[in-house]
């Protein structure tokens, strides 16, 4: 194997895992730094061409993450190898991660020396030798569907509009995804030289105090979908007498139809790891755990790769980078229930108990894993973490609310064009999320209402789309950012049936401990389950709400105490539809069957 | 010497050794907070949500595991907290099998007690019965209302040596209703005899059309 710019330049550089130098990161993209020698600069700039092109000048990317793999990435990886082989040419050929446009999946992204690179939509295997072909060999670029930069150089070019263009990408804010899709998960080399770890190498160099004012002073809040202050959390823990203390990166991400998590873990791992690092040096913690579904194996896989490779080259371990600290990383697996993913049932399921919620407080914080203060943060609040360390929280408080700042990643799905993750502003409007990232509706739909937040969230109706996504006004409407779940519901959605739908996933994923969750969604179920079936009534209306109110003040956890609120929203926006159900025996979306013979 | 933490409860104060829940120290107060799961030092998991107390900014917690460790302030008996109760409770009951008839617990069963703090209806006359279900006159062939029957009058004619006449008015839950007349079957009881029984009473009260509905689908299994 060729040297990679984890390597050492040449004799002079001492840094080894066992023997580690405190500005090894540093030193791998503006070094050699402790010596002064032409030749090992220009080792660290051909390895990045090289990075960038491939060791033979050509490169072909596919992205290898579940939502690209059920797209059929596969066949396209395979028909790539083979096509390679055929045409006698020599390419380098990596995984990548995900854009989080999933509307152009399975995609292959192709650079070579003096050509733009090209990225090529909804690839069939059977297309890829023309592809190749036409790319490499023609050097004609006209059935790209983007291209990374315009260079002159390749004919077709001003046919084919610029990433950046776009309008699903110019509208990001790839903060925290910047390496989604970007570079190659498995491979912690490419990760530092996207400018990784550099986060940690300051942290380390700045000292526990000021990483958790830094973190403060970002103004970061959790993304998991309570929204809790992380640097307040942190300095909670760090103040707490007790020792040891832990760390655990949630990325048990249960809901129905969110991929955040997922997608970031699978393309970007290394970032989570390195959050996770940063927050166990920041709280003074020497072991962190990654909670990971067990229903998710490729993302548990990335992630246990990452930490394989970071302990490899001593990004975990003993004394990293010469600071001092140790630490080391654990991948758990849960069972995979949505309530395992709740904090004080992570603590649960690591120590070996069954995953279920405890009452808080005491919080993790005070009273954690082992009973010993714990942090435990989303893994895209971590990686936002590592990536504040690295570019400083002014850049990350640039953007957002007020009182919210930075971007999250949101997943649109449902009734779109562009069904995907984008990354936005916190206080970008609903509808541009919605219309001008994911296309708005398909031709023969209207939206009706936008379900915010997932199982937790709520409904927003067409005519308050102009709300900004923060959760200080969406909680006025109803709803929640939560894990950042945006569901799109068209006019042949009935809104009943999709109360009914978030609150069948609640019921059957309320782990029963306490009587409101388990009895009361059972309640509520079988009341929307009557209004469906057109033996509703209006009084029924009235026990749906009073238990829904209950269930959501009195359930011991946040599953409970947030599966009301579809109903509760939708019966606050919709209400003309559930009357049409109960009253005029009539589904206007034509949807319950029941009522459907009766709509005349 | 454990400095105390002094805890308000319904405007009441008690000092506490710090670590104590606010239940313990409701009790100490003299302050009756409803619970059902709880088991001190052996389950205190909040199963059952009916001891929730609020603070005065209005955040609910599980009186049963909260701990005290500085001075607080709790409300434990504003209306909205007995309707949150009420209905938690009425919800757990849904789900219970409800045939006091046969039950040992008898008397001596909190969602008894409970049905009747929180003023929830659903509970037949036998769970106040005297009579223990081994003794109970319906083996000896007297047509006893009880088990169709809305307690609440802590059983009075069981009490002076009659049976139950049903005079405060029929159950309405269908489950309990149908296991209640398959037993008067099973016992060799005619169903029309006990309509006609309570049809003297209950013939204008609300529910009773359910008794009779439930009583002929029941006569009607042969």
């Amino acid at each position: 194997m060729s040297w990679t710019l984890l390597d050492r330049c040449c004799d002079k550089c001492m840094h080894s895992p066992e023997n580690p130098c405190p500005d090894y990161i540093e030193c791998r993209l503006s070094g050699p730094l402790c010596h002064d020698d032409e030749r090992c600069r220009e080792l660290r700039r051909r390895r990045l061409e090289e990075l960038r092109y491939g060791e033979r000048g050509a490169k072909i990317k596919v992205p290898v993450t579940s939502c690209a793999l059920a797209a059929g990435a596969d066949a396209v990886y395979r028909a790539v190898k083979d096509a390679v082989e055929k045409m006698d040419f020599e390419a380098t050929i990596t995984i990548s991660g995900c854009y989080g446009l999933d509307f152009i999946d399975p995609w292959v992204e192709l650079a070579a020396k003096e050509m733009p690179t090209a990225i090529y939509a909804s690839v069939k295997p059977g297309d890829i030798p023309r592809i190749l072909e036409e790319y490499f060999i023609k050097r004609d670029v006209s059935g790209a569907f983007a291209l990374k930069e315009r260079m002159g150089t390749a004919s077709g070019e001003d046919k084919v509009p610029l990433l950046s263009e776009l309008s699903f990408w110019a509208k990001q804010y790839r903060w925290v995804s910047r390496n989604c899709g970007v570079v190659n998960p498995e491979s912690l080399e490419e990760y530092v030289a996207s400018g990784g770890y550099g986060g940690l190498s300051r942290a380390l160099k700045i000292g526990p105090e000021k990483v958790i004012d830094e973190i403060q002073r970002s103004g970061l809040k959790g993304r998991g979908g309570a929204g809790f202050p992380t640097g307040l959390k942190w300095k909670f823990t760090r103040q707490q007498a007790a020792t040891p203390k832990y760390v655990i990166a949630n990325a048990h991400e249960g809901d129905p139809s969110v991929f955040v998590n997922r997608l970031l873990a699978e393309s970007d791992p290394f970032r989570i790891i390195e959050g996770l690092t940063i927050a166990g040096y920041a709280i003074g913690a020497n072991k962190g755990y990654v909670f990971v579904g067990a229903e998710k194996p490729l993302m548990a896989e990335r992630l246990r790769k990452a930490v394989e490779e970071a302990k490899r080259y001593g990004f975990l371990g003993r004394n990293i980078l010469a600071s001092g600290f140790d630490f080391g990383v654990e991948v758990v697996l849960s069972a995979g229930a949505y309530v395992s993913g709740e904090e004080t049932a992570i603590i649960a399921a690591i120590e070996g108990k069954r995953a279920w919620p405890r009452q808080r407080p005491p919080y993790p914080s005070e009273r954690g894993l082992w009973g010993k203060p714990t942090v435990i943060n989303n893994v895209e609040t971590l990686a936002h973490a590592a990536t504040i360390m690295a570019e400083g929280a002014e850049k990350f408080a640039a953007v957002g609310t007020e009182k919210t700042k930075g971007t999250k990643m949101f997943c649109v799905t449902g009734a779109v064009k562009r069904v995907g993750v984008y990354e936005v502003p916190i206080g970008t409007s609903i509808r541009v999320l919605v219309e001008e990232l994911a296309g708005g509706a398909p031709e023969s739909v209207r939206i009706k209402a936008v379900h915010v937040g997932d199982p937790a969230g709520g409904c927003i109706p067409v005519n308050l789309l102009d709300l900004p996504l923060d959760d200080e006004v969406l909680q006025g409407a109803g709803a929640t950012i939560g894990s950042g779940g945006v569901v799109v519901i068209s006019d042949k959605n009935c809104i009943v049936d999709v109360a009914k739908f978030y609150l069948s996933f609640a019921l059957a994923e309320s782990c029963g401990e306490c009587i409101p969750c388990r009895v009361g969604l059972r309640v509520m179920y079988g009341v929307l389950d009557k209004i469906t079936k057109g033996e509703g009534a209006e009084e029924d209306l009235q026990v749906l709400k009073q238990v829904a109110e209950v269930v959501k003040s009195t359930s011991l956890c946040a599953l409970g105490g947030t599966a009301p609120n579809p109903v509760l929203s939708t019966l606050r926006h919709f209400m003309d539809e559930y009357l049409a159900h109960v009253s005029e025996k009539r589904c206007p979306a034509s949807v319950c069957s029941a009522l459907r013979a009766r709509a005349g | 010497m454990i400095s105390l933490v002094k805890v308000k409860i319904d405007g009441k104060v008690v000092e506490v050794e710090p670590g104590t829940t606010v239940l313990a120290a409701a009790e100490k107060a003299g302050v009756e907070i409803p619970r059902l799961c709880v088991v001190p030092g052996l389950y205190e998991g909040s199963s059952c949500r009916l001891c929730l107390v609020k603070n005065p900014a209005g955040r609910l917690f599980p009186s049963c595991n909260y701990r005290v460790y500085r001075d607080e302030e709790f409300l434990a008996s504003t209306p909205d907290l007995w309707e949150m109760r009420r209905v938690n409770f009425e919800l757990l009951l849904k789900f219970h099998r409800i045939e006091c008839w046969a039950c040992e617990r008898k008397s001596s069963c909190p969602l008894v007690e409970l049905s009747k703090e929180l003023l929830v209806d659903g509970i037949p006359v036998c769970s106040e019965c005297p009579l223990p279900p081994s003794e109970c006159l319906l083996l000896k062939g007297e047509l006893c209302l009880g088990m169709i029957t809305q307690s609440g009058c802590n059983a009075e004619c069981l009490v002076s040596g009659g049976e139950c006449w049903g005079c405060r008015g029929p159950i309405t839950r269908e489950d309990i209703l149908e296991r209640a007349f398959a037993r008067y079957r099973e016992l060799g009881f005619d169903v029309k005899d006990v309509i006609s029984k309570v049809e003297i009473y209950w013939n204008s009260a609300p529910g009773f059309a359910t008794v009779k509905k439930v009583a002929e689908g029941v006569a009607s299994r042969g």
